[in-house]
């Protein structure tokens, strides 16, 4: 699967390192004095790499864990995000990555203990009060957690910290790490999803809908909670017959009293990630969508948007309680 | 198309063979050849990385390169204990004077190997890991001007080691080496033109721009956003005729207003 790695030097003795390398003996080595060497310099085609793309190997010095934007979360006044690794093993042609990096490798940081760390720090900093850390804004959290053992190294903080919660967004399938082991309250596995057709057209490479849900259905059953994210809605002509389908599919199957909460929210895109990626893929049909600029944004014009988070709110709401369902920010 | 890049005639000559190149005499500077389809162009540059840097800009200049087009270093090269005559692919070039790395993106597969190489400022025999050059930064740094990484590749056939050093290596031997990997240096072109069609058809204008260019006067603003919304007619509105929707507009302002119109007015489906 990985063909090449780069490794910074300063992370070549790592313990996390040598067993990485381990998984891929055949794998090329090629050393970097920094990982952002390879991955940031311009002059790459993102839509090229993603068809065999490297995992860098690299240590993150600053920022590694950052409060989310205002508008997100689910239900706590304190939330952070982090991210042990860049990019994604899936191709959604919606992902806000391909307009946000150079390149299209993985890297992933394999300082563990500096995030756990400063994930103790901002606990500290919000003593006694409910502190929310998600995972999954710049990768799948679960798709390379085979490789990345990121779940086994990550979970026995919150075990010790139930005053934390850790929302683990995926798209993935790879939950025998998880089912392994005893689920614990104050973790949220997070699925997101477009209707089927929308899926395929647009979700290259990520598991069906079909074993999605039955992932779910998995984890609900060993005692896990699970979040449901629907999002980014996205708009076709009959998206109100898929987008029912998709509902009625996903909550009659799985149990919504032990569904810890439902989020939604529209397309939308930075300008800028938007242009770039309407000249990586010019034949998207998604690109064509009737969309708009607005605030340096790009997303369905307000009639669109407000119409289709009012029709997919409505039905939701019949399933679950109002308590557990989450709007997205552009909701009127 | 691609671009080869040699140091010496005794490199390029049996590339020139191969590949059927004639000299395109009208280029003075450096010998430029190319391949009477044109997909193939070859400049001798000399030995440095100065004359390799100029090479490639007087070539683009010359050559009219398109930003998808393969860039190609195909030479001689030292190494510690890789026998004389094999051959690896660059995957890491770093600039012995300053320092300064460049990591070629290799995302087909080939049977060649890679390895890392570090440019000279003089040739040497204190031989080391990574092979030797003295062209490969230069070529590498002014190549990613002009291309895209996952098209610009270093190839290298080992001409002299710890054990056989630079004395032995001659004009003759040289052209018996890079012979010898024609077949290796074909299956390289071969392995990158799927990813130079690809990007070259993402950079493609779509259908009918130029004829609507060609007829109506567009200013620079006007023809970007003709671009977009071209694409987005043949996505949403091909089994209209473009042609006769626009016949009897007058002006690029009421061309783009009337695809603008018509695509919006046109029904969303995102899948088949």
């Amino acid at each position: 699967m990985i063909s090449m790695i780069y490794i910074e030097e300063e992370i070549t003795d790592h313990p996390r390192t040598r067993s990485l390398l381990k998984r891929f003996p055949e794998a090329t080595q090629i050393s970097c004095e920094r990982y952002g060497e390879v991955f940031n310099r311009k002059s790459q085609n993102f839509r090229l790499q993603k068809k065999k793309p490297a995992l860098i190997l690299a240590k993150k010095h600053k920022g590694l864990v950052l409060p989310t934007p205002k508008q997100y979360g689910i239900g706590a006044e304190h939330n952070y995000y982090f991210s042990h690794m860049l990019n994604c093993l899936y191709d959604c042609r919606y992902c806000f990555l391909q307009g946000m990096f150079q390149s299209a490798h993985y890297v992933l940081f394999v300082n563990y203990e500096d995030f756990i760390e400063d994930m103790q720090s901002m606990l500290s900093r919000h003593e006694k009060e409910t502190v929310h850390f998600f995972s999954g804004y710049d990768c799948d959290s679960l798709a390379l957690d085979p490789v990345t053992n990121f779940t086994a190294e990550f979970l026995p903080f919150f075990t010790k910290n139930p005053q934390a919660l850790l929302e683990l967004r995926s798209k993935s399938t790879q939950i025998r790490s998880l089912i392994k082991q005893e689920p614990i309250q104050n973790c949220v596995i997070a699925f997101s999803f477009t209707p089927d057709k929308i899926a395929r057209a647009l979700e290259h490479k990520a598991p069906s809908i079909e074993k999605r849900i039955s992932a779910i259905i998995e984890l609900q059953n060993a005692g896990w909670k699970i979040g449901l994210r629907f999002d980014p809605l996205i708009y076709t002509k009959n998206y109100a017959e898929e987008y029912t389908t998709l509902f009625n599919s996903v909550f009659s199957k799985l149990d919504a009293d032990l569904i810890h909460s439902v989020s939604l929210g529209g397309f939308r895109l930075p300008k800028d990630y938007f242009r770039k990626l309407e000249k990586l893929y010019p034949e998207e049909r998604l690109f064509s969508s009737p969309l708009e600029e607005e605030d340096n944004s790009i997303s369905y014009p307000a009639n669109i948007r407000n119409e289709m988070l009012e029709f997919c709110k409505d039905i939701i709401l019949q399933h679950i309680a109002n308590e557990k369902f989450f709007p997205c920010h552009e909701m009127i | 198309m691609f671009h080869i890049f040699c140091a010496l005639p005794c490199e390029a000559e049996p590339l020139i063979q191969h590949f059927k190149l004639t000299e395109l005499k009208q280029f003075e500077l450096f010998r430029i050849y190319q391949s009477k389809d044109k997909h193939i162009s070859l400049t001798i540059t000399g030995v440095g990385k100065i004359n390799a840097a100029s090479a490639i800009c007087y070539h683009h200049a010359c050559i009219n390169t398109h930003p998808a087009d393969g860039w190609l270093n195909i030479g001689v090269a030292g190494h510690k204990n890789i026998p004389v005559g094999e051959v690896r692919l660059i995957n890491k070039i770093t600039d012995h004077q300053n320092g300064a790395c460049w990591y070629p993106q290799i995302l087909f597969d080939s049977a060649v190997g890679s390895e890392a190489l570090i440019t000279l400022n003089k040739p040497s025999e204190n031989y080391q890991d990574s092979l030797f050059d003295m062209e490969a930064s230069a070529f590498y740094q002014m190549a990613i001007r002009l291309g895209t990484a996952e098209l610009i590749h270093v190839l290298k056939v080992i001409s002299d080691n710890a054990d056989q050093s630079t004395s032995t290596v001659n004009a003759a031997n040289v052209k018996k080496m890079i012979a010898a990997q024609t077949t290796t240096i074909n299956k390289l072109i071969l392995a990158l033109k799927p990813f130079s069609d690809e990007l070259a058809n993402t950079l493609s204008e779509p259908e009918h721009y130029q004829d609507i260019i060609g007829q109506w006067h567009c200013t620079q603003s006007e023809r970007i956003k003709l671009c977009q919304l071209l694409r987005r007619w043949s996505v949403r509105c091909s089994d209209q005729d473009l042609i006769q929707t626009l016949a009897k507009l007058k002006t690029a302002k009421q061309i783009i207003n009337t695809l603008y119109e018509k695509i919006n007015n046109s029904e969303f489906v995102i899948h088949d």
